[in-house]
């Protein structure tokens, strides 16, 4: 029985037995489904179910190994062409996943090879930087920092931005950790549903601050002088200014750190140097706020817009941004099983995100690693990926391991290490 | 709620006029027309009919004599049949403009909110007046401390689909004072909006097929007031026309034609002033920087700024010329992104998407600027062409 089978029997046994637990998507019977199935690398589409009933006796069926549904509502869901469906709307869709950005902990756990000049390495590349080719095959792993940062982004998306600037309601809020490296967020509300897909690209760059013009803010140089943003006004301009006053309040060599890293602000110690010397001037002006004259020796425009591009990436929300513009795409359905990790796409209410731990939960109704056996069950595999990294799950640590490894391992690290198509079984 | 006639005959485009005058919604269009110049015999209707159109093909930026009386009702509805039989979107985007524009006027000069809150419940826009005027920031940048308070804030989701055309920076909902779901807006940016809302309303989709309403432009036409107005508007527009025709020369390059090899960013904004409609302020710099760095002769690009509806010779040459001596480079694509100019996605345009092949790097590349988008295309034309000519020439050695 090959891999793939085994596996495919797998998710059809979870879902016979956890039919019961699968929670049902609102207005099942206008969205469409999608599904990826272990025989094929291909996404079968526009599917349309009249019931959870049947939907369950689908997945019972296949087991696919992806399964996913719109977040938009058709009428005729099935429908082959998107002309034809009758779009009524969609929901608002966020996805947060680690994939997307830098994570420190990615130097330690993802890597990657070269398939041209055969060079080998660790941390999140685009492209090789010895032949810079971007033929490259990565192998991304994951690990509690990864996704407790996911984590983090998704408690900023709705204290700092959904709640208290979009007033979301925490009734249509629906959140679930996506099976692998982030989390998902969908707001259904009515007055959402109608917004086109331009007037979603207004709210990314809301959530994001990538398109922030600072001078529309206020940052201007007249007379020689740099005036500068105010934290009286309502919106970015008061999270920015209420972002630095907090960072100034910070001890000296915090902010020296945050200022020379070059995936934040990247100064030179020239700058940064100059900047410590006058902070607490700056801070003094910002936080009276009666002139608001920035001077700080050595800072022009382009060093202030440097520093408040810095400061909007530390508020901004990491997300992938095509997703929540597009309003055709489909997303994991709550429930079902991720077939990359063999983990359940978990839903979690607002008030359980907190204590949420996808990796060790200790919470046995929110608990994705659905494989964990009880009776301690093993299983021999050999390793065929060059590396991997270490893998903790459920507070056990495995690994590292290298090509040719013959392991025995807990049944549920077993099905991960399927999933990821890094061993087989022997 | 249902507001007051007295609101409905100053702004006839408000949904209560479907409640008021339900009769009119049921009526034949032919036979309602029929009723209204019966009505007003003295041909008071057709004169500030005629006065809309003037003061649209002249540019001007108000209509005189906008009155707010049970006739302008009448009005508002003729002019949105005559705009749908003219069949012209130069045509329909003048009257939307300068229409809207004395609507801005008019709601400006209202002295109390109270008509702007009744139009915002109308047009049934989720939204909360305070009696008290909230302060939602201040102004600093002056020499004086202006402190930024508004009654009026905006649900978010209605705020957007109001803005969705207006493309000015400081209107993007990342500028704004937004909080628990609502955007403070100052009465005048309401009311830019609802101006907005106003010209989209006036402004007639063009029918492909004309035989869809030439039937029924041949009835209204049986009408002889109508016959008039319909013949003298088309009269005065021909007039103007030559005004706005000698503009449209894009084709300039030592005497080749590159407007085929536009960009859709540039392709967009040149159909949009082609159209008779507004661009903003971004996207008119970006349009002389562009065209400059092909080396376009000033006048030529002048001419093509002259089919704005606030067209000014003395001030377009000014600026373009100043623009010239300033050697300003044109945008890259990531700073048209950020400005909403980039069309890539909207039109699908492969290069834009896909990108190049580079051979050098080894790897597909993105464009980073437009003027790239000219080289790229000339070149695939180029080596198009060759590969065409070898074809027929080896046909022609057999």
């Amino acid at each position: 029985m090959s891999d793939n089978i085994f596996l495919k029997r797998l998710f059809q046994a979870y879902y016979q037995e956890k039919q019961k637990e699968i929670s049902v998507v609102s207005s099942l019977e206008f969205r469409e489904f999608g599904f990826i199935p272990w025989e094929k690398q291909i996404m079968i589409r526009h599917i349309g179910f009249e019931s959870q009933k049947v939907l369950l006796s689908y997945l019972i069926d296949r087991g696919p190994k992806h399964v996913y549904s719109s977040g938009s509502l058709y009428l005729q869901p099935e429908a082959q062409h998107m002309e034809n469906k009758q779009y009524q709307g969609c929901d608002l869709i966020v996805d947060i996943d680690v994939d997307h950005f830098y994570t420190p902990c990615k130097d330690e756990h993802d890597s990657w090879y070269c398939n041209n000049c055969e060079t080998i390495g660790t941390g999140m590349q685009e492209k090789c930087p010895k032949c810079e080719k971007s033929k490259i095959t990565k192998l991304n792993w994951i690990c509690e920092k990864c996704l407790d940062v996911a984590k983090n982004e998704i408690k900023k998306l709705i204290y700092d931005f959904l709640i208290p600037d979009f007033g979301t309601d925490e009734k249509d809020m629906r959140i679930a950790f996506s099976g692998h490296r982030g989390y998902h967020l969908k707001v259904e509300s009515e007055e959402l549903r109608k917004l086109n897909s331009d007037e979603r690209r207004e709210i990314v760059d809301y959530l994001t601050g990538e398109n922030v013009s600072f001078e529309v803010l206020g940052l201007g140089e007249k007379s020689q002088m740099i005036h500068g943003l105010s934290k009286e006004n309502i919106g970015w301009s008061q999270k920015i200014m209420e972002k630095v006053i907090e960072i100034l309040n910070r001890p000296k060599n915090e902010i020296e750190n945050m200022l020379l890293d070059e995936n934040l602000f990247g100064f030179t110690s020239f700058y940064v140097g100059s900047f410590l010397n006058y902070k607490d001037d700056f801070l003094d002006v910002i936080t009276k706020g009666e002139r608001n004259v920035w001077a700080i020796e050595g800072f022009g425009l382009t060093n202030w817009k440097k520093l408040l591009r810095g400061i909007v990436k530390l508020i901004g929300i990491e997300l992938d941004e095509p997703v929540s513009i597009d309003t055709h795409r489909l997303i994991r359905y709550p429930g079902s099983l991720h077939g990359k990790t063999g983990f359940k796409v978990q839903e979690i209410k607002l008030n359980e995100l907190d204590d949420f731990t996808p990796l060790n939960e200790m919470n046995e109704k929110l608990d994705p690693i659905v494989f964990k056996s009880k009776k301690k069950l093993t299983q021999k595999l050999e390793i065929v990926e060059r590396a991997l990294p270490i893998t903790k799950i459920k507070g056990e640590s495995f690994g590292p391991y290298v090509q040719g490894d013959i392991i025995e391992v807990p049944h549920h690290i077993a099905v991960f290490l399927l999933c990821k198509e890094v061993a087989k079984t022997i | 709620m249902s507001i007051s006639i007295d609101l409905l005959k100053h702004y006839p485009w408000l949904p209560s006029l479907k409640i008021y005058y339900s009769d009119i919604a049921t009526q034949d269009p032919t036979a309602f027309i029929e009723e209204a110049f019966l009505k007003y015999p003295d041909g008071e209707l057709e004169q500030r009919i005629s006065k809309i159109f003037k003061a649209a093909f002249n540019n001007l930026e108000e209509i005189k004599d906008y009155k707010a009386d049970e006739l302008n009702i009448y009005l508002y509805l003729i002019v949105k049949i005559l705009l749908f039989v003219l069949n012209n979107k130069p045509i329909s985007n003048r009257v939307a403009n300068t229409y809207s524009k004395q609507i801005y006027k008019e709601l400006i000069e209202e002295n109390e909110d109270a008509s702007l809150y009744d139009i915002c419940k109308d047009l049934k826009l989720k939204f909360e007046y305070l009696n008290l005027p909230f302060k939602y920031g201040v102004n600093l940048n002056k020499s004086q401390r202006e402190i930024l308070k508004t009654s009026f804030k905006i649900h978010f989701t209605d705020y957007l689909k109001l803005a969705a055309n207006l493309h000015d920076d400081y209107r993007k909902l990342v500028h704004n004072a937004l909080s628990e779901g609502y955007v403070y807006v100052q009465k005048k940016d309401l009311i830019r909006l609802l101006q907005e809302y106003v010209r989209r309303k006036l402004i007639v989709e063009e029918v492909k097929d004309e035989n869809n309403i030439e039937k029924f432009r041949k009835n209204l036409l049986k009408i002889r007031e109508f016959k008039e107005l319909y013949g003298n508007i088309l009269n005065n527009w021909e007039l103007k026309k030559e005004d706005f025709e000698y503009s449209f020369k894009i084709s300039f390059k030592e005497g080749s034609d590159l407007s085929n090899n536009f960009p859709p960013c540039i392709q967009d904004i040149l159909r949009r002033i082609q159209e008779g409609m507004n661009i903003v302020h971004t996207e008119r710099l970006f349009l002389v920087f562009f065209l400059h760095a092909l080396n376009y002769p000033t006048e030529n690009i002048i001419d093509i700024f002259s089919n704005l509806p606030d067209f000014d010779r003395k001030k377009t040459k000014y600026q373009v010329e100043f623009a010239k001596k300033k050697e300003y480079t044109p945008h890259s694509c990531s700073t048209l992104k950020s400005l909403n100019i980039c069309k890539a996605n909207e039109s699908k345009d492969e290069i834009c998407l896909e990108g190049y092949y580079s051979k050098k790097l080894d790897t597909q590349k993105k464009l980073s600027h437009p003027l790239f988008y000219i080289q790229l295309k000339q070149y695939r034309n180029s080596t198009k062409n060759k590969a065409n000519k070898t074809k027929i020439e080896k046909k022609d050695e057999r």
